[in-house]
């Protein structure tokens, strides 16, 4: 199966002063909020990047639609490399890739009805002729499954889970090869964000979209992703094949987190008296050093990714065969 | 075991421009002394309402209580003046609000705003400490909650420290007043699920160690099941079913509480849809006839449509308010 999106060794960095994240800011040093960052989606599939609040998921997100520029490595779509300086590529890496924001508020105009949120996209990919606008945006909010009569509407008379369906209209009303679904579900009540994942899956299969999904919540990422990435810090943990990753989590700090995953079945909160250390990150060798319970001398090093076989991968030095 | 709080038929509604909403509809829930209840449901089924009504912080108006009550050890909380409120505040009932960064000052840092808190007990003690004192409980306090060098976080502000932090300093807060009750709204939403499962076992021990009751309002089921004895599930203003958390869990008896349940992903990428139940939560104007989860309810029966089902009680002593469960 052929890959929609390689990413390799992606670097992004925010510029900082005196400590503070400061975008924008000149004079600073630099801080890499996103560090060496590899994987690759496949078509038809769903990538998903599951990691805490701050670990630079969102950042990820940006870049693949261009709103944030690489500081090194690369990002293909469809083979082709895009060069951020170039806008001609910009425009290419937009037009296959769309983007639907966590915020359902904050990410729609307030001052535009919805069938004008999604005509904008329209307008800024510039492949449809005008003629043909109406329709396509009939069809599109057909297949998002929102009423016609919402067209009509501003987007605060929408509820929350029409929201998200106006933005993924307005990622899709360009046919696209991936859309990047940052959060899509985790402002919704579980009913409507149940209603929300089976819409994404059914139009996965009927349009043959990848997605690039990042959530927080590992039940939802179990549902919905193929392939999985864990991201701590801006460092790429571990990245496999979901069930792989979910059921023989190799990292100690992807155990970690399967660990914590409340399930149905009813497993009673233990009392644990261990002190919770702050989720600090070390500045050199492994990210995850400082709180690691497997920690060891060579984790003063920084760990490449080494490969376990099928698809998975984990950056860890429990796993260095070599030594 | 005797009640430490119980609300018996609260009805409230917010009077606003498009008119009466009726929030809370003859709601009624008990809290016994060590125990933690949970009180779950979507946006607008009126839980967090519940929570505020309770401590009394309701502006009134926009709401207006039109009947029922709000025992709490004896008294009748809804009768009484603000002074008298105030008494029970803090060492009585305490709160913890879901946004840790809005509930705290942002210009104070940790020690002033938790300062307060202990002046609080001090008056309510009618006892004096002194300033090595209040700093040694306020350690104290956050060393029982597992933070991390407790001086330095005395030393921030809001700002500088980390959700799970701030929501720690929150329950800091609340808990240093010794609450017979502490009501948790939201406490572990949007944190992370290592942070979140920290600050479940935390409270739990707390509940353990110090018998403090705790009302538990969240929107997570899975949350909610992991801390909770008993649960009260709500919609539409409603209590929809009541029981033991191992009951619900188990067998949900109310279709809306079987559809939360199914809602939630469980299998892999390859499993079938969600059973998600059709429509959104209600809009509080413009509330069905008859049972409020009817328009989205699989099972749903002309009597639904007719009339509100009572309480009915099933086998696991459950209360559930639908007609499913009425003996033929």
């Amino acid at each position: 199966m052929s890959n929609i999106v390689e990413v390799s060794n992606l670097t992004v960095s925010f510029i900082v002063r005196g400590g503070n994240l400061l975008l924008f800011e000149r004079g600073g040093g630099m801080t890499n909020v996103v560090n060496d960052v590899s994987f690759n989606v496949r078509e038809g599939e769903t990538f998903g990047l599951a990691g805490e609040t701050g670990s630079g998921k969102s950042v990820i997100a940006w870049a693949l639609v261009g709103l944030m520029k690489p500081r090194s490595g690369s990002i293909k779509v469809l083979g082709k490399e895009i060069n951020f300086r170039k806008k001609a590529d910009v425009t290419y890496l937009r037009r296959n890739i769309g983007i639907v924001f966590q915020d359902p508020v904050g990410s729609l105009n307030p001052r535009l009805r919805v069938k004008e949120i999604i005509r904008e996209g329209l307008i800024a990919a510039k492949t449809f002729a005008r003629a043909e606008y109406d329709k396509r945006i009939t069809e599109v909010v057909d297949l998002v499954g929102l009423r016609k009569s919402s067209l009509e509407a501003y987007p605060r008379e929408l509820s929350g889970g029409e929201k998200q369906r106006v933005s993924l209209a307005r990622a899709i009303v360009v046919p696209r090869k991936m859309v990047v679904l940052d959060e899509p579900t985790s402002s919704l009540d579980v009913s409507v964000q149940a209603q929300v994942l089976n819409t994404l899956k059914e139009l996965k299969s009927k349009l043959n979209l990848s997605y690039f999904f990042i959530t927080h919540d590992i039940n939802v990422m179990k549902y919905m992703s193929d392939s999985l990435g864990i991201l701590y810090y801006g460092k790429l943990l571990e990245v496999g094949r979901t069930y792989d990753v979910v059921t023989n989590p190799k990292h100690p700090f992807t155990a970690r987190l399967m660990s914590n995953v409340p399930g149905l079945k009813r497993a009673k909160i233990q009392e644990q008296q261990e002190r919770l250390t702050e989720q600090g990150s070390s500045a050199t060798g492994c990210v995850y050093s400082k709180v690691c319970p497997r920690v060891f001398e060579k984790c003063s090093n920084s760990p490449p990714m080494f490969n376990l076989g099928s698809d998975h991968h984990a950056a860890c030095f429990l796993y260095d065969k070599a030594g | 075991m005797a009640d430490l709080l119980s609300v018996n038929g609260l009805t409230l509604d917010y009077a606003t421009v498009d008119g009466r909403v009726r929030v809370l509809n003859d709601v009624s829930l008990r809290i016994n002394k060590g125990e933690i209840v949970g009180v779950v449901g979507e946006s607008g089924s009126g839980k967090t309402t519940i929570g505020l009504s309770i401590i009394r912080l309701l502006d009134s108006p926009p709401a207006d209580i039109i009947g029922g009550s709000v025992t709490f050890e004896g008294k009748d909380l809804l009768k009484l003046g603000p002074s008298e409120l105030s008494q029970f505040r803090g060492p009585g009932i305490g709160m913890v609000f879901q946004e840790s960064l809005a509930a705290l000052n942002p210009v104070y840092r940790t020690d002033t705003q938790l300062k307060e808190s202990v002046e609080v007990l001090q008056r309510a003690q009618n006892s004096k400490y002194s300033d090595k004192e209040e700093m040694k409980m306020m350690v104290e306090i956050l060393n029982d909650l597992r933070l991390d060098r407790p001086e330095w976080v005395l030393k921030k502000y809001p700002h500088e420290l980390s959700g799970g932090m701030r929501q720690r300093v929150s329950i800091a807060m609340a808990i240093v007043e010794k609450p017979k009750l502490l009501i948790l709204d939201e406490v572990t939403t949007g944190l992370d699920v290592y942070v979140q499962n920290r600050i479940l076992s935390i409270l739990k021990e707390l509940n353990r160690r110090t018998g403090t009751a705790m009302m538990f309002i969240t929107h997570d089921l899975l949350v909610a099941s992991q801390i909770c004895d008993r649960l009260y599930v709500m919609y539409a203003g409603r209590v929809m079913e009541e029981g033991n958390t191992d009951h619900i869990l188990n067998a949900p008896a109310h279709p809306y509480t079987q559809k939360l349940f199914a809602a939630i992903p469980q299998g892999f990428v390859d499993a079938p849809p969600l059973p998600a139940p059709k429509g959104e939560a209600p809009d509080l104007r413009k509330l069905p006839t008859g049972c409020k989860f009817h328009p989205r309810c699989p099972q749903v029966m002309q009597k639904c449509k007719d009339s509100e089902p009572p309480v009915f009680e099933t086998e696991q002593r459950s209360k559930v308010l639908c007609w499913l469960l009425e003996k033929q």
